[in-house]
């Protein structure tokens, strides 16, 4: 997390690396014994890990919650498409707008906690989320979830993009993280985020300095909630449905183990490695076993034990210098 | 609406909360770590105990057959006895890894332990497989009786008084006996405990043991009310937590007072609108926490930085 050089940039070496790998990703895909589907899976999912560090990674600040936005998203796209009109912005508009509601009043409660305490909160708020989204049938659907929400086309008023194929739906997700990216990536080296920063490093100094600690934790957790929740709107038009499962205790954890084995704690590239990571070992190790989790159970905690700054922190040991 | 059957139950939910909570306590307070791995540890100990109680082995030289001829309240009780013992040693090795994250970020402990439950989750599933399993409890103590007119289940009653007793032996052990007075002083003031010549990290090594032994021991008797499948564990560890922060971190009474509230919480919310019961205990501690950050007897602690 330390500042380079390219942290004034718009644009960086390494974005363009994964930009290259991505936008490339359809090509190769299959012939690595991978699928279509798990390029949009794995796009949204960094969308959603980029904006949980925002939280965990430069602003110290653990949840075991988040999935409860990334729910609220996906609810409130399928819920605008249903009642509202069948439009792709207006159903991502919504979850962003949901994104900010949800995560301003959690943040309110928030915002003045610190380590564990602000971590056990926001369980006991994810938990509330999960709980109504499961009990509220007759706006979630309960258990059953959210079922048959359209996947409406990108209308730019001159062109119009069907993305009812996973093909084109991946390359409207792949062009939502590049917006992110380039966003997370201004704000992380924006003034705003060296406070962040700084608060993250010792919170009582940082308010004698004058700045209000309050509302920055605050901002940056509704930012962060907002990200998920429009990571949650994709995911509701990639399934195709909504369901409780991903604002559950276990689904909120992954997403720490994700960032953490990344390295999210020591780069801004952690988030894109761990969901890499995540995603490719589901995969690789769950066509062997069934037990996979079981594998990359041990895997966090021996990186937990042994490497905290995880993938990333391997690289900038090996290179000696910081990827970020 | 009469309201006695909802408060009779909300008071043994309580004390069944508290008992779930027990463990989990007694390693925040002395230790300083949130065991997240404390529900797949109480599901371990159901499931170990149903081994115990209907063990299926191979037979070896007529062992088995004699074992099982033994009288259902006997195998319970060895059950109750073995199984926290067993699970004691699991929480023994977590104990031993989680020395590297010891005077880190506290965080670092949470993640660690986050990870060990998933892990005991996944090897239950491995063992055990994701359908629901049955503990049996001998009849004396199962089945229903009626008192003024209404029914009530004999082994919520059960339970109940048990979860009592292990409350209080477990005040007793930390109130009565110099071990008691060690872990206290560990609470409150490692380094002095160790200047005084006590071996910390022995001391570490039980509170851990004693800690995951009443883990499994709440998981032996919640079973039979709840169920038990893999999954047990989140619904374990949630209320305990939840327990703690209500009751204030390092608070014995503040933990039980605070299990009672949520379990009458739970249960008279349960009168009005049973599928929300489960609701009623975050909103008590977003509430509560709300107004009193450290809880309702909670003391200033290291977490908080």
């Amino acid at each position: 997390m330390t500042p380079t050089t390219d942290g004034g940039r718009l644009i960086t070496g390494p974005m363009l690396i994964l930009f290259a790998a991505l936008v490339t990703l359809p090509f190769w895909v299959q012939s690595v014994g991978l699928y279509q589907y798990l390029g949009v899976e794995v796009a949204i999912w960094m969308i959603y890990a980029l904006g949980f560090n925002l939280l965990l990674g430069y602003g110290g600040l653990p949840s075991f919650g988040h999935g409860a936005f990334l729910g609220v998203g996906a609810y409130a796209f399928g819920l605008a498409q249903f009642h509202v009109l069948e439009n792709l912005w207006v159903g991502l508009l919504a979850a962003i707008l949901v994104g900010i509601v949800a995560g301003g009043i959690v943040g309110l409660f928030l915002a003045h906690r610190r380590g564990i305490y602000f971590a056990l909160l926001t369980v006991a708020f994810g938990q509330v989320f999960w709980f109504v989204s499961l009990k509220w049938f007759s706006v979630t659907g309960g258990e059953d979830g959210l079922l048959g929400i359209p996947r409406p086309s990108a209308d730019f008023g001159l062109v119009e993009f069907d993305l009812s194929s996973n093909l084109s739906l991946y390359y409207f997700t792949l062009a939502v993280l590049m917006i992110v990216v380039v966003a997370l990536w201004r704000l992380v080296h924006s003034p705003f985020g060296k406070v962040v920063r700084a608060i993250k490093q010792n919170e009582t100094r940082a308010s004698f300095l004058g700045y209000n600690v309050r509302l920055y934790k605050w901002a940056v957790f509704t930012l962060s909630a907002t990200t998920a929740a429009l990571a949650g709107g994709l995911f509701a038009m990639a399934q195709q449905s909504a369901f409780p499962d991903v604002m559950n205790l276990v689904s909120s954890g992954t997403i720490v183990m994700m960032v953490l084995i990344g390295g999210g704690f020591v780069s801004f590239w952690g988030p894109v490695i761990g969901v890499t990571v995540f995603f490719v070992a589901r995969d690789v190790i769950g066509s062997i076993t069934e037990t996979w989790l079981l594998w990359f159970g041990l895997m966090f905690m021996l990186s937990v034990l042994f490497k905290p700054e995880g993938v990333a922190g391997l690289w900038q040991d090996s290179s000696g210098e910081s990827p970020a | 609406m009469d309201l006695v059957p909802h408060i009779v139950n909300g008071l043994s939910l309580g004390l069944l909360f508290a008992l779930i909570a027990l463990g989990f306590m007694l390693i925040v307070g002395v230790m300083e770590v949130i065991n997240l791995a404390h529900g797949s540890l109480f599901a371990l100990g159901a499931y170990v105990a149903m081994v115990i109680i209907n063990p299926a082995f191979a037979d070896f030289g007529g062992i088995y057959a004699a074992y099982v001829g033994l009288p259902l309240p006997m195998r319970y009780v060895l059950a109750i006895v073995v199984a926290p013992a067993l699970v004691a040693v699991v929480g023994m090795g977590l104990e031993v890894c989680m020395r590297r994250t010891y005077g880190k970020d506290p965080l670092y402990g949470l993640l660690l332990t986050f990870g060990a439950a998933l892990v005991l989750e996944e090897t239950i599933r491995l063992i055990w497989g994701p359908t629901e399993q049955v503990l049996t409890v001998p009849q004396g103590i199962s089945g229903a009786f009626l008192f003024g007119g209404l029914i009530y289940s004999k082994y919520r009653f059960f339970a109940a008084a048990f979860a009592l007793l292990a409350i209080l032996l477990v005040w007793l052990f930390l109130e009565r006996t110099p071990y008691g007075a060690v872990i206290k002083a560990g609470a409150h003031d490692s380094e002095m405990v160790r200047a005084l010549g006590i071996n910390l990290t022995r001391l570490r090594l039980l509170v851990f043991a004693l800690g995951t032994a009443l883990a499994a021991l709440a998981g032996i008797i919640m079973t039979p009310i709840w169920g038990l499948r893999p999954h047990v564990g989140v619904d374990a560890v949630v209320p305990a937590f939840l327990i703690i922060v209500l009751g204030g971190v390092g608070s014995f009474w503040g933990a039980v007072i605070a299990g009672v509230l949520v379990g009458l919480a739970v249960g008279l919310t349960g009168s009005f609108a049973s599928q929300w019961s489960l609701l009623s205990m975050y909103l008590l501690l977003i509430a509560v926490v709300t107004f009193r950050a450290r809880g309702l007897f909670g003391k200033k602690s290291v977490l908080e930085l």
